[in-house]
């Protein structure tokens, strides 16, 4: 009931588009892919690691960490021990950030040296941690725990 | 049924299929180690544990990585909070006792934890082989790259990080790694006078495969 | 005791549908139908066995049976008894029992339904639903076993994992999930029995899984619109989508299923399209295996995946005799299925359900790669990269808008050949709503492209399926001489298909203004606040007044009292907490919302001084977000519309018996 002509033509037109689908959508990736990087590979890459969009894992380096609550601007050190890039940031710090806690920040790395972050993630097991003494909530906030909700 | 275009049909799923296979394989939630191939980070901590037998080191004796060249170094990073170290507890402590007498030195350190704690769980969990030793502020864990725990970081002779394994390690990779490591030491020592120490390390590592 | 009981039931059901599986094909080939009630005996067996094994472990879950290992998981005193409840789906292997037992239920009911039907259809429906049933009891006894023994058996547990128990969302949320995805094996069990009886050009498995599929999709619906409620409500980062692999795997079989609910259509009544019908439901299972697997078994990383151990592979194992079997099966058949019909004229609206078709598959692939991608491209180039929200929003918000289009413009195209005049008064008022929401985005200040296009075909698509109705109740107000309200519940109910689609079309249109109005206008701000100070976010006002803490029993909670002002008055308390779970490292933030018709003002908690003197707060204006919720639960009474049985109409016999169209 198919002609062999409107076959080849049917078959034509369907690789035509998969061509053109492939294309758009190796186009989009290509300009909005987000890598992942250490604080090594970023230096590594020098003026090539400028202004992309990318995420950068590491650890919060030890007594980097500046936070000015008022102004809600957060300044810390990625470190993956052999290499450390400075994160600058516009909002609080998730809970658990502190010295020492592996991090992943998304952002963009700038000529300046800094990396501007949209959003730091803080990556912890949810294995089981009983609190240590003083560490509870409960230990650590006595004086909220003790004006219950109205 | 038309068969022939059935089967090259059937086919096409061959290389999703391969994707997933190899996907399956790795971790992604996984980060790049800087270390593996690179010297490991130099450390001095105090044994907290003392281990069992003859494998055991005095309580507040200082281990010095340097000194430890010559060994292959099995470095394991746990804690009394970590469930999944429970799983791996027995696992390192009998295989680290197999190798007594041998040039391997198997080594706990505590991660954020405090030894008190640390002594009670060894103690819950029946005992440990090997000597553990505390890393007050998690410095050592820092300067490894140490992303949660349990994660075992296996050193060669020459103090260097050989391998790095995330998650509770099982007697089979415990023991292929050193042995592979060992096979390696003993080969760089025997190499320049004997070529036929090749073999030997060979089947040596891939028995226990 | 009970862990026994749920253990050995399982057992037996895997034995049961072992035997099923063989005996079932045998029977057909034989051609003793008589034999067949041991098959459909199967089938309803396996359901008694998954039945008792999911009360004994719902038993041992509520009675803190810590003696059972899933319990020991996920089970606590502490845990309110709603949680321990829902905590059955929590975690992997609860799931999978749950899933078993989803799936046994439809297999059973379905089974029942067309027990006495002629032909081999519904045996080898029964057969393929044996054999997916097989593989979840697979796992069950293997790498999923949720009944393992713990000793020494501990006094408590963990309890379940604090996000999900933060929020009520969470006891509806998998359960509808289970019902789409699950449910979709019906269809697909039937595409399968079709072709393995050979009765694949034949309109059947269509026509006894019609009611089935637009279930499970409404299901699937619900689920992944109270999954986008239960992520702004508990996240706490103020959105509702973020193109995550969990959520695209949900997604794409919503997607091909769609597709499939239009183009059936065009099988039905122009016999065109069978081929292309039957792809569309295997891959849509395909997709929810696909889903569960990607999520299932770590492969990519995911804020919702779950930890595993050997699962993955057992899934790869099934993805792969899926795959190759109806990939094998399609195109072995592919000869009999050719087109009755053809298409008459470019202007129909079988084009329109062709290009609706045509966008729904491309955006599928578009979704299906930027889930992949990060796999191929470690697989291929050995980088780790992430495709994240850009990506998505670039390449799916041309599809996006172009379907809302159709969706105006298909409801107003007749059969075979459109008329010119007739076709001008049905888009009209589509076209007249259409401009208004448009200058209303632009008044308003919107300037993006897309945004504004959303808008003017939202409108438009209201309008033109808003006038069905009107057109439809005014032919029979005049008709029959009925008040316009009887004549209204009487068109639907003649022909609730039809209606029932285009109330779900209005649904879609609510939720485009949802998403929207919320992605164009959305504002937040985020300060440190001491108590009596202000913040004003799009002309919201809100004052800090005080933080509190309290203990609950399985938590402890810390409070930011805030007062959304309007003026001088008080309008609403709004609380944002942080909540601490003695099981786990971090806090788990708790944003409040408040929502009107207009908007939501929604709060999250950030930081808080350890004496309570000052907080950090983000405050986010999202505006128009409760359309979205409101649009799904439209969406919902569209499907409800078109399951439910046809109005015996004695006087005027339907245009053709369960697939009338009605007159266009």
């Amino acid at each position: 009931m198919t002609t062999k002509k409107t076959k080849w033509g049917a078959m034509t037109a369907v690789g035509v588009l998969v061509i053109a689908f492939g294309w758009l959508i190796y186009g989009g990736l290509d300009s909005n892919v987000v890598y992942f990087l250490t604080p090594k590979e970023l230096l590594a890459k020098g003026a090539d690691g400028y202004d992309k969009p990318m995420r950068l894992g590491g650890q919060v380096k030890p007594g980097s960490v500046v936070w000015d609550e008022q102004k809600l601007d957060l300044r810390f050190a990625v470190t993956d021990g052999t290499g450390e890039v400075v994160v600058h940031s516009k909002g609080a710090p998730p809970q658990m950030f502190k010295d020492g806690q592996g991090v992943v920040v998304e952002g963009r790395y700038g000529p300046d040296g800094v990396f501007k972050s949209t959003s730091v993630m803080v990556k912890h097991s949810n294995e089981y941690k009983a609190p240590a003494k003083g560490e509870r909530p409960s230990d650590m906030y006595k004086s909220l725990m003790k004006s219950p909700a109205t | 049924m038309n068969w022939k275009r059935a089967s090259i049909a059937a086919a096409t799923a061959a290389p999703v299929i391969g994707l997933f296979a190899w996907g399956l394989t790795r971790d992604p939630n996984s980060i790049p180690s800087p270390l593996p191939g690179r010297e490991a980070p130099a450390f001095t901590l105090q044994v907290f544990a003392p281990g069992q037998g003859e494998l055991s080191r005095p309580v507040g004796d200082s281990v010095r990585l340097t000194d430890l060249r010559g060994k292959v170094v099995v470095l394991n990073f746990w804690a009394s909070w970590c469930l999944a170290c429970r799983d791996e507890h027995s696992a390192l402590s009998d295989v680290a006792q197999s190798y007594a007498g041998q040039p391997v030195q198997f080594l706990g350190v505590l991660y954020n934890d405090v030894p008190d704690k640390g002594t009670a769980w060894i103690a819950e969990m029946g005992g440990q082989s090997y000597p553990s030793v505390d890393d007050p502020g998690a410095r050592v864990a820092i300067d490894y790259g140490l992303y949660g725990v349990p994660e075992t970081f296996f050193l060669d002779a020459t103090g260097r990080v050989a391998y790095k394994h995330t998650g509770p390690v099982t007697p089979r990779v415990l023991r292929y790694k050193v042995d592979s490591l060992m096979a390696a030491a003993r080969q760089a020592a025997a190499a320049p006078a004997a070529p036929a120490a090749d073999t030997g390390a060979n089947t040596k590592a891939g028995k226990v495969q | 005791m009970t862990r026994l009981l749920a253990f050995n039931s399982i057992v037996v059901a895997l034995a049961v549908t072992t035997l099923g599986a063989i005996f079932g094909p045998i029977a057909v080939r034989k051609g003793r139908r008589d034999w067949l009630m041991y098959l459909y005996a199967a089938v309803y067996t396996n359901f008694a066995l998954v039945t008792l094994s999911t009360l004994a472990l719902v038993y041992g879950l509520v009675s803190h049976d810590f003696s059972i290992s899933y319990v020991a998981q996920v089970g606590s005193r502490a845990t309110p008894t709603f949680y321990t409840i829902i905590s059955l789906w929590g975690a992997l292997e609860g799931s999978i029992v749950f899933w078993a037992w989803v799936l046994a239920l439809y297999a059973a009911a379905v089974v029942w339904f067309n027990r006495k039907r002629e032909g081999n259809l519904v045996p080898y429906a029964a057969v393929t639903l044996l054999v997916v049933a097989l593989f979840f009891h697979i796992l069950l006894v293997g790498p999923a076993n949720p009944f393992l023994p713990v000793f020494p058996v501990p006094f408590d547990g963990p309890g379940p994992n604090p996000l999900l128990q933060n929020h009520i969302l969470m006891g509806v949320h998998p359960p509808l999930l289970y019902l789409g995805y699950v449910g979709l094996t019906v269809p697909f069990a039937f595409a399968v029995g079709a072709m393995l009886s050979g009765e694949v050009a034949d309109d059947g498995w269509i026509r006894i899984t019609r009611r089935w599929t637009i279930s499970a999709w409404a299901f699937l619906t619900a689920a992944i619109v109270a999954g986008m409620w239960w992520s702004y409500e508990v996240l706490g980062w103020g959105g509702y989508w973020a193109w995550d692999p969990v959520e695209n795997a949900s997604f794409m079989p919503w997607l091909t299923c769609t597709a499939y609910l239009h183009s059936v259509m065009v099988q039905e009544r122009r016999g065109m399209l069978k081929l292309w019908n039957l792809n569309l439901m295997v891959g849509t299972f395909v997709l929810t295996i696909l889903g569960t697997f990607l999520t299932r078994s770590g492969i990519i990383s995911s804020v919702h995946a779950f930890t595993t151990g050997t699962i993955g592979y057992y899934f790869l194992a099934f993805i792969a005799v899926v795959l190759v079997a109806t990939l094998f099966l399609v195109a072995g058949n592919s000869d009999k299925l050719a087109s009755d019909g053809r298409l008459d004229a470019p202007l129909s609206r079988e084009t329109a359900f062709l290009l609706n078709n045509l966008f729904f598959t491309v955006f599928m692939f578009t979704v299906l790669i930027g889930t992949l991608f990060p796999l191929v491209a470690e697989a291929v180039r050995g980088v780790k990269v992430s495709v994240g929200e850009p990506f998505f929003n670039k390449m799916t918000l041309p599809m996006m808008v172009a379907l809302i289009f159709l969706m105006g413009v298909g409801p107003a195209l007749p059969w075979k050949k459109a008329a010119g005049a007739e076709l001008k008064g049905k888009l009209l008022p589509g076209v007249i709503v259409g401009v208004v929401f448009a200058v209303a985005a632009l008044v308003a200040g919107a300037r993006n492209g897309y945004s504004v296009l959303a808008f003017l075909f939202a409108g438009f698509a209201l309008g033109v399926n808003v006038q069905e109705f009107v057109r439809g109740a005014n032919a029979r107000v005049r008709a029959h001489g009925e008040s316009w309200l009887v004549a209204l519940s009487r068109l639907v109910s003649g022909n609730r298909r039809r209606y029932g689609g285009y109330t779900a079309h209005i649904g879609v249109v609510l939720v485009t203004l949802g998403v929207a109005g919320s992605s164009t206008f959305k504002q937040e701000q985020e300060a440190t606040l001491k108590p009596g100070e202000t913040i004003t976010v799009a002309g919201h006002t809100l004052r800090f007044k005080r933080a509190w803490g309290r203990e609950e029993p399985q938590r402890q909670v810390i409070g930011a009292t805030m007062e959304w002002m309007d003026g001088d008055r008080v309008r609403a308390t709004i609380e944002p907490r942080m909540n601490y779970y003695p099981t786990q490292e971090s806090p788990v933030p708790t944003p409040d919302v408040k929502s009107t018709l207009r908007g939501d003002i929604y709060l999250n908690l950030m930081a808080f001084k350890q004496d309570g003197s000052n907080v950090t707060v983000k405050v986010i204006w999202e505006p128009l977000v409760p359309w979205i919720w409101l649009g799904g639960l439209v969406l919902c009474i569209g499907a409800i519309i078109g399951v439910l049985p046809e109005r015996k109409r004695p006087a005027s016999a339907p245009v053709a018996p369960a697939l009338a169209e009605g007159q266009p």
